[in-house]
């Protein structure tokens, strides 16, 4: 005999199939629209094609734009494009969008029906049962686990966007540190060299008798300090590098790109920001994830309120509200709560979206916190490097024209000669350190108002060269 | 400027320190000077009759007659003073000059000089050397209060002895000196037959220490000083002595800086004549062509040039006789620089090797800081002089009008009386026995082939 058990399987099946036309794949796992956002944000296109990589030719393709890009020194907005486009990381994080949003269509979709059969003997009869089995609570939880999941697939899209947004910022200082280290490593090698020169004359100066031997080891001692210092500058120099190779993902022959000399001019002036706090809350995406959360729960909790019912219960109205041709085919199966988890689950509902609430008005004020302090930051980075660059430095230049003035008047050594290029290399190290900190200053209030400077001013800057 | 004739005229009397007659009815003018050339003697218009002396690239100071008093007015104020050409230092001295203008006057003499005191703190004046009511004497807090700023004292006494004399504060010593606040004072015998030359030169020697690219004298400076002035001029800016053949020519020094100064004159011999005591007897006197002119003191010295041609007269301390320089500018003699030196110009543009064949600079002309004398300077007919500080000529020329000091420009050496280059044969040089035959470190290769760009940086 031939039964088949699961009464009302017919109507679920129906069900499942009105359900399963409700989602679908959008073939790119949701890239391109994070993407989008991460290119306004940082000012790199985060793909090569218009999708992530996921074949020969795509790999070709990228392979072949990292290289143009490695063919001459590397500049702060190529070494971005390369992170958006190479960190594996951040790739990562694109391909959990892909997750999210198979999540959010498989949410969609009914789980494949399992057909059961069983064949027994027993007292000479033969039994087959054939069981046509569906996960009916998918069926019913399917439209809202939709909903919920596309939230979620909302907010991932933001919070991928927000990655790249950081890795994007993350690479911009790394590639600040990196040039300005080995722009210091360069000059810690010129003050070796002015050491060295001046150790070297210093023992031509014994050998022809003019010197003392106190006189030849207190130069020669330096030298051996300044050789120390180039050995520590290097060290840092690598250490930066290698940041920026890994936020850009390069190995091999890429790694050895070519970084510019030194970091860019200042600006002629400042960015002048007004509304900065405004402006965070406004643009940055972490808020606008916790924004969506608070959204999320509260709607969360609104159902909750009205139906006061448990998980499947809860669903089922849910998808009653769906359209009531579906009522009937699980009103049947339902099950009444016994207990009154109701109360219970509004006051965890309740308790979500409260601490979602709060957690956004926290992000808020971080936010505007950051925005305050970064830009405070980035306005007195520029006056400092600014100081460096219209008085320390001309004051050093003038220094060293008079030195040399006086060594031309037999009024000083070259022993001073040297001594004052040593210190005048040091000023240009406190330079490139001003520089470097107003670059990451302002990489840092990109950061905190959640993207690039305003437009205006980013034109401003793009007229002193190229910026980082 | 105010030229000699133009004052003594009355007419002009020019410059931002003069006291008018309308501001100080009763005083006599005070005449200012501006340039720093030497002015020809002051032949006295009125008074007893006297042979005038020439102040080296100074002046002398008219007077005038008041009921048989001689009546003077220095001014002393705030100055600028050339010290060399492509030098100026600021200074404090006397009617628009440091050395204050010279006082000329004859033994005997009944003086009345009006001081009056531009300067930013009190003065006074201290006549060194002369015979005078102890109230005369200068001394601020001991014999007179000091002179406040814008006040003006009188000082009156007679010259009573004949000799060489000088004038200076005794209020903030220290630094008024160091600011070049002094002048010469000659008292004339009466009897102008008595001790005359034909040529009496006088001159003050003094120093500063003003940082190359400054221009005011460091006063607190005690010893290491580095311009060393005659007059407060410093070579190539001192004039020469022009004197004619077999002239009877008497220099008269005096000493305001704090060291001593062996002076130096070439081509003759001389007698040390006369002190701030008074003039020596004959039979005192020895020969010299050094003497040395000990701190506070005052010499002259007498001699017939008779020697035709340009005399180097100078203050035999070496250093003396430079412009400003490093004191502690290491020895770079024989300090080999291949290598190093392109190391170091690639650290400093602009940077060439000097030193290392010695402390001359040849021909070189190196950019220097403001207001800085080249440490050696002044060309001569032969090349550079390679001189600063404490020298000038004594020209000796044939056929000079009595009264003619002008350069007559440089000695035309009859034929066969210059030192020549030997192109013959060199005999062997001998050596004291046991000596080796490079003696210390080997020279730089290319010691005997130095070759230096005039003008510019260029690494050699
Ligand atoms: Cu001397």
């Amino acid at each position: 005999m031939i039964c088949l058990h699961k009464p009302g399987g017919a109507i679920a099946m129906a069900a499942a199939l009105l359900l399963s036309g409700c989602a679908s794949l959008s073939g790119d796992g949701g890239f391109k629209a994070a993407a989008a956002v991460s290119e306004q944000r940082t000012g790199a296109p985060a793909s090569v094609a218009g999708r992530l990589p996921q074949n020969d030719d795509d790999g070709r393709a990228l392979a072949a734009v990292i290289e143009q890009k490695l063919a001459q020194p590397l500049t702060a907005n190529d070494a971005v494009h390369i992170a958006l486009l190479n960190n594996r990381g951040l790739q990562a994080t694109y391909w959990s969008l892909g997750i999210a949003e198979a999540d959010l269509v498989q949410a969609g979709r009914l789980q494949n029906p399992v057909l059961d059969f069983k064949r027994s003997h027993g007292g000479g009869a033969l039994e087959i049962e054939r069981t046509l089995t569906f996960n009916l609570l998918g069926i019913i939880t399917a439209p809202m686990a939709g909903r919920i999941e596309g939230r979620r697939y909302e907010q991932s899209k933001l919070l991928v966007a927000n990655e790249a947004v950081r890795v994007a910022l993350d690479t911009r200082r790394a590639w600040v540190a990196a040039v300005a280290a080995s722009q210091s490593a360069d000059y810690a090698q010129q003050v070796e060299a002015s050491a060295q020169a001046s150790a070297e004359l210093a023992q031509r100066m014994r050998d022809a008798g003019n010197w003392s031997a106190m006189d030849v080891a207190r130069e020669q001692a330096y030298h051996a300090q300044t050789s120390a210092d180039v050995n520590a500058a290097r060290k840092g120099a690598v250490m930066a590098r290698e940041k920026l190779t890994r936020l850009m993902g390069l190995a091999g022959v890429q790694a050895a790109y070519k970084l510019p000399g030194h970091l860019p001019d200042l600006p002629a002036v400042p960015s002048e920001l007004a509304d900065i706090e405004q402006v965070a809350v406004n643009e940055r995406l972490d808020i606008q994830a916790a924004k969506l959360d608070v959204a999320h729960t509260a709607s969360t909790l609104g159902l909750t309120k009205t139906t006061r019912f448990i998980n499947v219960l809860d669903l089922g109205l849910v998808a009653n509200s769906e359209g009531a041709t579906n009522t009937r085919g699980y009103e049947i199966a339902l099950e009444i709560p016994l207990f009154d988890w109701g109360s219970t689950r509004v006051a965890r509902a309740e308790a979500t979206y409260m601490q979602a609430a709060n957690m956004l008005a926290q992000t808020a004020i971080n936010a505007r916190s950051e925005a305050r302090e970064s830009y405070a930051d980035y306005r007195a980075s520029y006056d400092l490097a600014r100081h460096y660059r219209d008085q320390v430095l001309p004051a050093r230049k003038k220094l060293a024209d008079e030195t040399l003035l006086r060594y031309n008047g037999m009024l000083m050594s070259v022993f001073e000669l040297l001594a004052d290029a040593r210190e005048q290399a040091s000023a240009v190290r406190g330079y490139i350190a001003a520089q470097q900190d107003f670059w990451t200053a302002q990489a840092n209030l990109e950061a905190a108002l959640g993207g690039r400077l305003p437009a205006q001013t980013i034109h401003q800057e793009s007229k002193q060269g190229d910026q980082p | 400027m105010t030229t000699r004739r133009s004052f003594l005229s009355g007419a002009a009397l020019i410059g931002a320190g003069m006291v008018t007659k309308a501001g100080a009815a009763s005083l006599p003018e005070a005449p200012v000077q501006s340039s720093s050339t030497t002015a020809p003697p002051l032949a006295p218009p009125n008074g007893r009759p006297y042979n005038p002396v020439v102040t080296l690239n100074g002046w002398t100071l008219p007077w005038r007659m008041k009921d048989g008093v001689k009546e003077f007015h220095l001014v002393a104020e705030p100055v600028v003073r050339e010290i060399a050409p492509g030098m100026t230092a600021n200074l404090w001295g006397y009617n628009g000059q440091s050395p204050g203008p010279t006082i000329e006057v004859v033994e005997g003499d009944r003086v009345r000089i009006f001081v009056t005191n531009k300067l930013p703190e009190h003065t006074s004046v201290h006549w060194h050397g002369q015979l005078l009511p102890n109230g005369m004497d200068g001394v601020t807090g001991l014999t007179q209060p000091g002179i406040k700023p814008g006040k003006t004292f009188v000082y009156e006494f007679v010259a009573r002895n004949a000799g060489t004399f000088m004038y200076h504060p005794h209020a903030d010593e220290m630094a008024q000196m160091a600011m070049g606040m002094m002048g010469f004072w000659i008292t004339h015998p009466k009897n102008p037959k008595q001790h005359a030359v034909d040529r009496d030169f006088v001159f003050l020697i003094s120093a500063y220490d003003i940082e190359p690219g400054s221009y005011t004298p460091k006063i607190n400076t005690m010893t290491d000083f580095n311009l060393w002035t005659f007059n407060s001029r410093a070579f190539p800016g001192i004039d020469p002595m022009v004197v004619r053949k077999d002239d009877r020519v008497r220099v008269r020094v005096g000493n305001l800086t704090m060291t001593n100064h062996p002076i130096h004159l070439h081509g003759h011999t001389f007698e040390v004549t006369g002190t701030d005591g008074g003039w020596v007897k004959p039979s005192a006197r020895w020969p010299e062509v050094t003497t040395d002119i000990a701190v506070g003191q005052m010499r002259a010295i007498e001699f017939v040039a008779d020697a035709p041609g340009d005399w180097a007269f100078h203050c035999h301390k070496s250093h003396h006789t430079m412009n400003a320089m490093g004191h502690d500018v290491p020895t770079m003699i024989g300090v080999d620089h291949k290598g190093v030196a392109a190391k170091i110009n690639k650290l400093v543009p602009g940077y060439m090797v000097m030193g290392d064949k010695g402390g001359s600079m040849g021909d070189m002309r190196m950019p220097l800081p403001e207001n800085t004398l080249p440490m050696m300077s002044g060309d001569g007919p032969f090349g550079g002089l390679e001189m600063g500080g404490m020298f000038t000529t004594m020209k000796v020329r044939e056929g000079l009008a009595r009264n003619d000091y002008k350069d007559p420009g440089w000695y035309q050496h009859p034929k066969g009386t210059v030192a020549y280059e030997w192109t013959g044969e060199t005999p062997p040089a001998p050596r004291a026995p046991g000596v080796p035959e490079v003696p210390g470190p080997k020279p730089a290769a290319d010691a005997l082939n130095i070759k230096r760009d005039g003008g510019g940086h260029q690494h050699h």
